[in-house]
């Protein structure tokens, strides 16, 4: 029992001279790459050391073009801002805790490992000894139900780092601009196109089409993100309560065809001074009516299969 | 003049109006006995019950006010819900709902009628919704004229969109509020027409009725405010306005208004305040200093009034928008911040298959009655288009929101298609100005002074005739025809009406074959989609007959018979209200969501191993967990199927302990085969669902058949809970939870032991221990 203690004892200089050097190689690493690590086996074997007295965020991810990887993509910048961020930090605070990022074609041995099927993917190893430790082995793994922003990133990651990330999000110039710009492009045009914005009819077709929109199933396209179309191509969704984007376009068209040949039937036909041209048309509306409908039947029998009824077609 | 078709002539005024009235009462006779007869349904394929969910607890205030009387119920104080917190229930419920219901049972037993209570609730909502088919023939009437009134009502009575939710047994608080929502509308419009401060009054006595019965009530205080703001940036400020408004706002203003939704409303008032006196001053300065006045005030005082709106937010003097409303408007919020509402499926968006299933051929007939509007525009007009836009977006974002914009379609559509009978039964034929092939009807001539004020555009219309009857020079003149239509001003000095008899028929029966179809849908979607209790269940026997599967009661009635009064029940929250009806038993958690925490705490337990659960469970004295399972039937709204939202909710309060990722495979699908992670076979939930799941196929494969997948023959094992009753087709389980070892060991180690001893022991007998116990 003794001499185990004993030889801990020993080990325990050993330890700290491995991690006091690999953190040095670390803290040069990370202020070589703007904050990030780039891993590969041999770094990322040194930053997940068991003996490690820091935390890392790592983020696995696959940028190569051939890997395909849309949302890697996308979440590189957040990444790297939040690592920027933390560079910010005063140094006692900021070496316990590096932000990496491993790439899929640097070490796809790392994968393997750790059985990672898809990417982007952020874990946390938190600290295995000194002040910081943490007591868990397993690292932390961000969901990104948040989406791929940096905010919401710097926020989770704040309760794992020594101090809070101190992020802030940049100030979007280019759409205060293109506020100010349009609101100045409307005060000086206000004298030409008041008559426009005067008229009832500009009104009464904006609000037809938010209407048209709207019941088109813009808002489920937008809150859900749904594709604009099928991964196959396909540009209606199978289900119920499910849709592409595209049928939002249909399905709006379909509705103003159908509105306006009712308008048209009851508003502009009567005040047609032909008789043989307003049966024409009367004809020529109350077909597209009756023929559209039928194609919206349709359609929405596709959508909800049990609907048991159908028009012409 | 001549006519379509010939008309009787020896009929006097006074009959046909006498005639017309009667067939308007008999017609909303027929129309509210239609919107009552298709909300029975659901009494008659089950059984006179309540409904879902909240309905269970309504019905058990109302029970509560029946027997005790309304100041016991103000103060009634609920120890048995969100075990071991309890509810003040007086205070925050909107008891507009049970109030109603007590006085129709109050009003009756005066009378000798001994309805029982659970009768008036379960036929409230059928009720109510006559009366909102009246008030929607009202606020149409007021729009167009009572023939429009009686389709809007007949629209409404019928429409899926409100029968959804106002079905017999639908005992929430939307049944009365939308009755109230359109009554309050009617007044408003009333009493901007009349400029009367009595309509105002009792459109804010409504208003109150509607605050003290659905928290919906926000959209009318915001309602009428932009109504008032949109007429007066019209330039429409007039002193019928400013009584209306202000006879409203002055009974509204009596609220505490220090919350961020009425806030709209107050600054309205002040600005209509301001226009009054402007008008006043107008009338007494020159318009060149006026102008001047005019500007500069309304610049400040719309710079000090958002400041002021900024600074009292800022200091907490106005309560910030509530999580709901906001979540309308950055419709990302929820999600992120509370799980809870995002979570409820009634809070999804809508796709537009489900705008069609509600609301049929109504929605396309909408824009085209919003153009009408257009056409005509006065003060009304403009209420139902702000109206329509509003609640389309609503409904677009939230699916329970499609009630709030059935109402507007109906009534817009109702116009439309009254405008289109209107039109083509209309038997007067229009004097044709050109001889050119003369048709089946008698056309004639002469051209009488009627018809010369507008004689440029007819001899162009003339002239475009004449050009040809191509398809193109159609096209054209359309387009000329529509041009001439939108800039026409006020009603047409130009001749208009339709010729000949056969293209009438052409329309009529087109728009009657519509509305037939409109019925038969209708009554399709009410049989089939809305009119389920969702406490009973129902499917269809290979022979087509109707098979009820009462899972529900069978397990509710369990509890009740069989555990201690004061046994407390763990379930997700969307049973705590049911639980509390029908087995009447102390819950943890129920549908009024108010603490996260606490719904966090139940998600915990139901997301961690059991070891991790079963101190939460003995620290809030759980004594049965009660779980919903349709692996066995292929019943989908079961609990796994929720289980991610229990673990989204647990790990907003415990972000280190449960995490999403965790309970998905390495691939990032969600599994409960043998290629489930291993959290998520861990997890309690995964455990009292499958528990003994295999054990019922014998050697076959045991399938799942809601996610159609194979569940492992070796099933998960339970040592802190003990299975005490399972339904007839699986569908609700409830597990007891186990005391303490009584040698101290802790019930794992205890299990092995006793199994290693005895190995004889069957399940059957620990189970009737249970229920001894």
């Amino acid at each position: 029992m003794k001499l185990f203690a004993f030889l801990s004892f020993l080990a325990l200089p050993l330890a700290f001279a491995a991690s006091s050097d690999g953190k040095e190689k670390l803290t040069s690493l990370a202020a070589s790459g703007n904050g990030v690590i780039k891993l590969n086996d041999e770094i990322f074997d040194l930053l997940t050391a068991p003996s490690r007295d820091w935390s890392a965020s790592i983020q696995f991810t696959a940028l190569d073009k051939r890997r395909r990887c849309a949302p890697c993509k996308e979440f590189e910048p957040s990444w790297n801002a939040v690592a920027k961020a933390w560079t910010t930090v005063p140094a006692a605070q900021r070496d316990h805790h590096f932000f990496a990022t491993l790439d899929f074609d640097d070490a796809p041995g790392v994968f393997q490992k750790l059985n990672l099927a898809s990417a982007p993917v952020v874990w946390v190893y938190g600290a295995a000894r000194g002040p910081y430790q943490t007591g868990k082995t397993q690292p932390l793994k961000y969901d990104f139900s948040n989406g791929f922003e940096a905010g919401p990133l710097a926020l989770h990651l704040s309760n794992h780092t020594p101090v809070p990330i101190p992020y802030k999000a940049p100030i979007d110039w280019a759409r205060w601009m293109t506020v100010i710009s349009g609101l100045l492009g409307f005060a000086l045009t206000i004298r030409f196109i008041a008559p426009v914005l005067q008229s009832r009819w500009t009104w009464a077709i904006i609000t037809i089409c938010t209407s048209l929109t709207m019941t088109g199933g813009y808002m489920f396209t937008r809150i859900r993100g749904a594709p604009y179309t099928g991964a196959d191509g396909s540009w209606i969704a199978g289900g119920y309560q499910n849709q592409f984007g595209q049928e939002v376009q249909v399905v709006a068209l379909i509705y103003g065809t159908l509105a306006f040949s009712v308008v048209m039937l009851t508003m502009i036909v009567p005040y047609q001074s032909s008789p043989a041209r307003q049966r024409l048309q009367i004809y020529l509306w109350s077909g597209v009516l009756m023929l559209v409908f039928s194609v919206l039947v349709t359609l929405f029998r596709v959508k909800n299969r049990g609907y048991p009824f159908r028009l012409l077609l | 003049m001549p006519t379509a078709y010939p008309l009787p002539t020896n009929v006097s005024p006074a009959t046909v109006a006498n005639t017309a009235s009667l067939l308007r009462i008999v017609a909303f006779g027929l129309i509210s006995a239609a919107a009552i007869a298709s909300r029975l349904f659901a009494v008659i394929n089950f059984e006179s019950i309540i409904h879902e969910f909240d309905p269970w607890f309504n019905y058990r205030a109302t029970r509560v006010l029946a027997a005790k009387g309304f100041y016991e119920f103000w103060n009634w104080f609920d120890p048995t819900a969100w075990y071991p917190l309890g509810r003040v229930v007086g205070g925050t419920i909107y008891p507009g709902l049970m109030a109603t219901s007590g006085v129709i049972y109050n009003f009756l037993h005066y009378f000798n009628l001994p309805v029982d209570i659970r009768n008036i609730c379960v036929l409230l909502a059928p009720g109510f919704s006559a009366l909102t088919a009246w008030a929607t023939y009202m606020f149409t009437a007021e729009l167009k004229d009572p023939s429009a009134g009686l389709l809007a009502a007949a629209f409404i009575g019928i429409v899926p969109g409100y029968i959804s939710r106002s079905v017999a047994g639908s005992y929430d608080n939307e049944a009365i509020a939308i009755f109230l929502l359109m009554f309050t509308f009617y007044c408003w419009i009333k009493a901007l027409k009349l400029g009367s401060a009595f309509f105002g009054t009792l459109a804010a006595v409504f208003y109150f009725y509607m605050v003290a019965a659905w928290g919906g009530y926000a959209f009318i205080t915001n309602m009428i405010p932009v109504h008032a703001l949109v007429l007066l940036l019209m330039g429409r400020f007039s002193g019928r306005l400013y009584v209306a408004y202000s006879s409203w706002f002055r009974f509204v203003g009596f609220q505490p208004v220090r919350t961020s939704e009425h806030m709209g409303a107050l600054g309205v008032f002040g600005l209509l305040q301001i226009v009054a006196f402007a008008s006043l001053v107008r009338s007494h300065v020159s318009s060149k200093q006026f102008q001047n006045l005019l500007a500069i005030s309304v610049v400040t005082m719309g710079v000090l009034g958002a400041g002021a709106f900024v600074v009292m937010t800022y200091k907490g003097w106005i309560a910030p928008w509530t999580g709901r409303f906001y979540s309308l408007w950055d419709t990302g919020y929820a999600k992120k911040y509370i799980p809870i509402i995002a979570s409820v499926s009634e809070h999804q968006p809508t796709a537009w298959p489900s705008f069609f299933m509600d609301l049929q051929m109504l929605i396309f007939l909408f824009p085209a009655g919003v153009v009408m509007c257009f056409r005509d525009l006065r003060d009304e007009h403009v209420f139902v288009i702000i109206y329509a836009v509003v609640a389309s977006y609503f409904a677009g974002v939230m699916v329970r929101l499609m009630l709030t914009l059935t109402p507007v379609v109906c009534v817009s559509a109702a116009v439309a298609f009254s405008t289109l009978l209107d039109t083509y039964i209309d038997p007067t034929e229009p004097e044709a100005t050109t001889t050119e092939a003369p048709t089946a009807a008698p056309t004639t001539t002469t051209t009488t002074a009627t018809a010369t004020p507008d004689s440029k555009k007819i001899k162009k219309a003339v002239a475009a005739a004449q050009a040809g009857n191509s398809a193109s020079s159609i096209a054209s003149s359309t387009f000329n025809d529509i041009v001439s239509a939108t800039t026409r001003k006020g009603k047409s000095s130009k001749s208009k009406g339709i010729w000949g008899a056969d293209a009438r028929l052409a329309v009529l029966l087109n728009a009657i074959g519509m509305l037939a179809f409109f019925v038969f849908h209708c009554t399709w979607v009410t049989s089939n989609a809305y009119s389920s209790p969702s406490v009973v269940l129902a499917s269809t026997n290979s022979d087509g007959s109707q098979h009820i599967i009462d899972d529900y009661r069978e397990a509710y009635y369990w509890l009740r018979q069989n555990t201690p009064q004061d046994a407390v029940v763990m379930s997700w929250w969307d049973y705590g209200y049911q639980i509390a009806g029908m087995a009447d038993r102390p819950t943890l958690v129920d549908n009024n969501t108010w603490n996260n925490t606490h719904i966090a705490t139940v998600g915990k337990a139901m997301s961690s191993p059991e070891e991790i659960a079963y101190p939460i469970l003995r620290k809030h004295d759980v004594d049965y967990v009660l779980i919903i399972f349709g692996g066995l039937l292929g019943y989908s709204g079961d609990d796994i199927n929720k289980f991610l939202w229990m673990v989204r909710i647990a790990q907003g309060v415990w972000p280190d302990e449960i995490q999403e990722p965790n309970y998905f495979t390495p691939t990032g699908e969600y599994r409960v085969d043998d290629r489930a992670s291993d959290a998520m076979k861990n997890s309690l939930m995964y455990k009292m669902s499958y528990y003994r799941f295999a054990e019922l196929y014998g050697n076959q494969n045991a399938v799942d058949r809601v996610r159609n997948q194979a569940i492992p023959k070796v099933g998960p094992t339970l040592d802190y809970l003990d299975e005490a009753f399972t339904s007839e087709n699986w569908i609700v389980r409830i597990y007891q939870v186990r005391k303490e070892d009584p040698l101290g060991r802790d019930l794992k180690s205890a299990n092995a032991f006793e199994q290693g001893k005895k190995k004889k022991r069957s399940k059957p007998v620990s189970k009737r221990r249970v229920i001894v116990n």
